[in-house]
């Protein structure tokens, strides 16, 4: 019995169990670790403990000459046999000349000075040890401010340490500020860094292939499309000599993305074998001390002008963005958040001096909300800081300056556009959510009893989907613009439906969303959908923007998948519309006792997919020439309607859509140990139509976790010597599930216009929890004249703020001008 | 990581005696904490061998050394390099010699950058163990002076 599409609901929106659990959860998934290859070779890093020197001498003889070691690589073999890696700035960052080794000079403390190739890992482990390495230390620079004072240069032939500096204008900022009410100055704002901590670290297996001169990658890189293009121009090789797949990767959060040196370290190795294949697994500390980390950012300067109602008309700032060692995939961060350029508020008058540099730290990635997060935390603590100094309500300071659900879609000063969205009603159900009305009761009460209680609302966005065109504002000369994505959708010999798409997931359910849009277009269930996940450049559906990141599967891949399934569809209505002697308005599509099939509405007769198939692929005799045409087999690249910004202006619409997140949490500090604990905690969600809604939440639930690991627990310290102090677990504390409160989660949906489902991209969650959490320390402390002006705070910084106060020696970071 | 100390004692030798003393590495050396060998190269270069052991991190360290300033009976001054347990160590050390009516007063300093892995793991404990050492050391000098 054929069910027909209008008997069957939508698998899109339903809580279909994810088609990946029965494999990861048993044990079976495959990842980058699990393959191993005849005769293969382990690489090991020797890395420098200096932040900053010149390398003297390395001695590689002690290592060559151990049993089981095969070859040593050093910076300058390297250096005589490549190019050094692209950059995608301008002068002086395009005068930098990076190499996966170090040729002559240390950057960061771990940066990697030779390689050593070994027949176990263990062999090469020991081999490391035995490379000698001569250093002349050099003065290290860890803070950002310090660098752009260019006294210790770490790149000689930039000759300066800034990478990119760009002052992003719009509106009437003077005019704005001569009227305004009151003018607030906040005179520094700290963003900490910190990093992801995925529980699977970086893989590579890489084997070059001296016969037919191509090079093979198994890892876990994120971004393959964007790595390959680095590895080809440096390695030398045309693009189409590089194959790289990926299986299963066990988090990524962006941090993968930029594992491009590490991959071409190793086919260079393989090279130097004479092709045998090189697996380099990366340790934890590894990770952590030399994989990448987000960016850290000072906000200095800012002054803000409020009308008499409290609402912002102007903002002015200055941004240092401190990158690290390398640039790598920046300076593109210098303009990505801009893509949430007035975050959810409504003011129209705004100049940021936003300026970038390198310091003897480790270089940065795009982090899960990858420079956005960093503005969207400055801009949440600007009207917090507004708020308490003109003593308006947090969240009537927020109903007065966001921007309002009649004003969709919205365009932003600089050109963006904002899809759909409605943050008054976003607020309302996560006051509902926590009992807002209750604990405000519950503070006043606990205030008497000298107890440090505060609430706190952090409202954000996730932009998904970018118009690879911004690389132009911080690059005129970029060749990137745009953005798509391809899928695949086939009827293989018997029947079955395979997908197969360019994406890299790990963990984002990409298997069972695609299926479920799949099987709305075929009217079939989800189960009967096989799809291919992973990156792999000979399976001909990727793009140049394929990979997993900022935030756009649910709209680039997904909207991909659906126009492969409505090509599938439509050459499958042909056919069957022959095989059935049928009209096409007669067919139906459906499953019947033999599965999947298409069947004649007027006759009952019908044709499952089985026999769509073998007509095409094994019975092709039978089809008339006006059919030859049919493949069963369609390939479909969704484009994004983006434009080239104007580079000049810096205006132009960035991203595709914005999802919304907003966060209340309610913080106490412990009395005697000024530990700051959340005592509750609500998490509202808009990411327009949810595929998937367990999906969405379980995604919700993870930026959750790394919002409040980072707000309270995550950070990587450096000493005055640039010696990271935090590249263990143990010193790091990555939260877990036993520091997690009870997140009481809920969601409104406002469908994009910009999707044909209606979904946004989301799942890097905006960092709502750093928002919250310094809002609700600010509320806790607001009393006693303390403002929160870093993204961290824990024990410590929180006893020493207090004892700062208490003891007069604290500063006056923000002044208030009330104009008569 | 920087440890940075400084103190001073007085000794009842001459100055001459004192600056002898503390430039020759031969009878300098023997009085560091752990230590377990030296080769000299030539009169002002010269590579030591100690025993390092935080907790349960344990190893041997090279340190390359260099008396880099010789100023008798003024001043010493020694600056050196090595590696310990993966990670790198820079020392200076320097002595000020003032003469008084009784001897001697010994002004010294000393400076040591600790870069690499021991920063993170053993960090808490590597300033108590800089100073505890150093403690020995000047006890030893002053023991080795009288």
């Amino acid at each position: 019995m054929v069910k027909t599409e209008t008997e069957e609901k939508n698998w899109v929106g339903r809580p279909v169990p994810r088609k990946e659990e029965n494999r990861l959860l048993r044990g079976r998934g495959k990842f980058a670790d699990d393959i191993k290859l005849r005769n293969m070779l382990y690489l090991g890093f020797v890395r420098s403990s200096y932040a900053h020197a010149r390398i003297v001498a390395v001695d590689t003889s002690r290592a060559q000459a151990r049993k089981g070691v095969v070859s040593v690589l050093t910076g300058p073999e390297i250096a005589s046999e490549t190019q050094p890696f692209l950059e995608i700035g301008p002068e002086p960052c395009a005068k930098i000349k990076d190499y996966p080794l170090a040729v002559s000079k240390i950057r960061y403390q771990g940066e990697p000075v030779a390689a050593v190739l070994a027949e176990s890992p263990a062999l090469a482990v020991d081999a490391v040890e035995l490379v000698d390495v001569q250093y002349e230390p050099l003065d290290p620079v860890v803070d950002v401010e310090e660098a752009l004072k260019d006294e210790s240069v770490l790149h000689e032939e930039a000759a300066t340490n800034r990478v990119w500096r760009g002052v992003f204008e719009y509106g009437n900022v003077d005019q704005a500020f001569a009227e305004a009410a009151y003018v607030v100055d906040i005179d520094r704002l700290h963003f900490h860094r910190f990093s992801s901590t995925p529980l699977e670290t970086n893989v590579i297996l890489a084997q070059w292939d001296g016969k037919d001169e191509r090079i093979y990658y198994w890892c876990n890189n994120s971004f393959p499309s964007f790595a390959i293009q680095f590895l080809a121009a440096h390695l030398g090789v045309p693009i189409d000599r590089i194959r790289v797949e990926t299986s299963d990767i066990g988090g990524s959060f962006g941090i993968k993305i930029t594992s491009y040196p590490q991959m071409a370290v190793c086919a260079l190795a393989s090279r130097k074998a004479g092709g045998r294949a090189v697996k380099w697994v990366e340790t934890r500390s590894e990770h952590m001390l030399a994989s990448a980390h987000g960016n850290e950012r000072t906000f200095r300067r800012t002054r803000v002008a409020l009308d008499r109602q409290g609402v912002i008309t102007a903002l002015v700032s200055e941004h240092l963005d401190d990158c690290g060692a390398y640039p790598r995939y920046e300076p593109l961060g210098c303009v990505i958040w801009s893509q949430v350029f007035p975050g959810v508020y409504r003011f129209r008058n705004a100049r940021i001096d936003f300026t970038q540099a390198v310091t003897n730290k480790c270089p940065v990635g795009p982090n899960r909300g990858y420079s956005r997060m960093q503005h969207l935390w400055f801009l949440e603590r600007v009207v917090d800081i507004c708020a308490h100094q003109l003593a308006i309500p947090a969240d009537e300071m927020r109903l007065r300056n966001y921007i309002r659900r009649e004003e969709f879609p919205y365009t932003t000063p600089n050109g963006c556009v904002y899809d759909s969205g409605n943050y008054a009603k976003m607020l309302d159900v996560a006051k509902a959510l926590i009992g807002w009305e209750e604990w405000k009761k519950k503070q006043a009460s606990a205030r008497e009893e000298g107890r440090l209680i505060g609430i706190g609302i952090g409202t954000t966005l996730d932009s998904g989907t970018n118009n690879f065109g911004q690389s132009q504002i911080v690059n005129p000369a970029a060749p990137f613009s745009g953005n798509s994505q391809g899928a695949n959708c086939k009827l293989d010999i018997y029947g079955e439906v395979v997908v197969a798409v360019g994406s890299c997931p790990q963990g984002q359910g990409h298997e069972t969303t695609a299926a479920q849009v799949v099987a709305d277009v075929l009217n079939i269930h989800p189960d009967t959908v096989t799809v291919r996940t992973g990156f792999d450049t000979e399976r001909n559906v990727h793009t140049g923007f394929s990979g997993t990141y900022a935030s756009q599967f649910a709209v680039s891949g997904l909207s991909a998948v659906h126009g492969a399934a409505q090509k599938l569809k439509h050459e499958m209505t042909r056919l069957a519309a022959f095989a059935l002697q049928a009209s096409s308005d007669d067919l139906e599509f459906g499953s019947g006792s033999t599965g999947p099939e298409i069947r004649s509405r007027s006759t009952g007769a019908s044709i499952n997919y089985w026999g769509l198939s073998n007509i095409v692929n094994v019975n092709s005799a039978v089809l008339p020439p006006e059919l030859h045409d049919i493949t069963l087999n369609c390939r479909y690249v969704w484009r994004a309607p983006f434009k080239v910004p104007d580079k000049e202006k810096k205006y132009g619409s960035l991203t595709l859509t914005y999802a919304s997140q907003l966060h209340i949490a309610v913080v106490e500090i412990e009395p005697e140990t000024f530990i700051p604990r959340i005592l509750d905690y609500a998490a509202v969600d808009d990411c327009g139509t949810r595929i998937n809604p367990p999906i969405v939440e379980g995604q919700v639930y993870g930026a959750t976790a790394h919002g409040i690991g980072a707000a309270l627990m995550e950070r990587c310290v450096y000493d005055s010597l640039g010696n990271m102090l935090t590249s263990t677990f143990s010193d790091y504390t990555p939260i877990t599930a036993m520091n997690m409160p009870n997140v009481k989660y809920g969601h409104i949906e406002t469908p994009s216009p910009h999707s044909y489902s209606g979904a946004k991209g989301m799942g890097e969650g905006g960092a709502a929890p750093l928002h919250a959490i310094s809002a609700a320390l600010q509320d806790a402390l607001s009393a006693r004249g303390i403002v929160i002006a870093d993204s961290f705070n824990n024990g410590d910084s929180l006893f020493r703020a207090l004892a700062e106060q208490k003891s007069g020696q604290g500063t006056k970071p923000v002044k208030v001008e009330r104009r008569s | 990581m920087a440890i940075r100390l400084s103190g001073e004692f007085e000794v009842r030798r001459k100055p001459e005696e004192v600056y002898d003393f503390l430039s020759d590495p031969q009878k300098f050396a023997p009085l560091l904490p752990d230590y377990r060998g030296m080769t000299q190269q030539d009169a002002t270069h010269f590579t030591l061998r100690v025993e390092v052991g935080i907790s349960y991190i344990k190893g041997m360290a090279e340190m390359k050394m260099h008396l880099e300033e010789a100023e008798r009976p003024k001043r010493a001054r020694y600056r050196g390099q090595g590696s310990v347990a993966g990670g790198n160590v820079s020392v200076t050390a320097g002595f000020d010699l003032r003469p008084t009516d009784s001897g001697t007063v010994v002004a010294w300093a000393g400076e040591s950058l600790i870069f690499g892995r021991l920063t993170s793991i053993a960090g808490g404990l590597l300033e108590p163990l800089g100073k505890k050492n150093v403690q020995r050391l000047i006890d030893g000098l002053r023991a080795a002076l009288e």
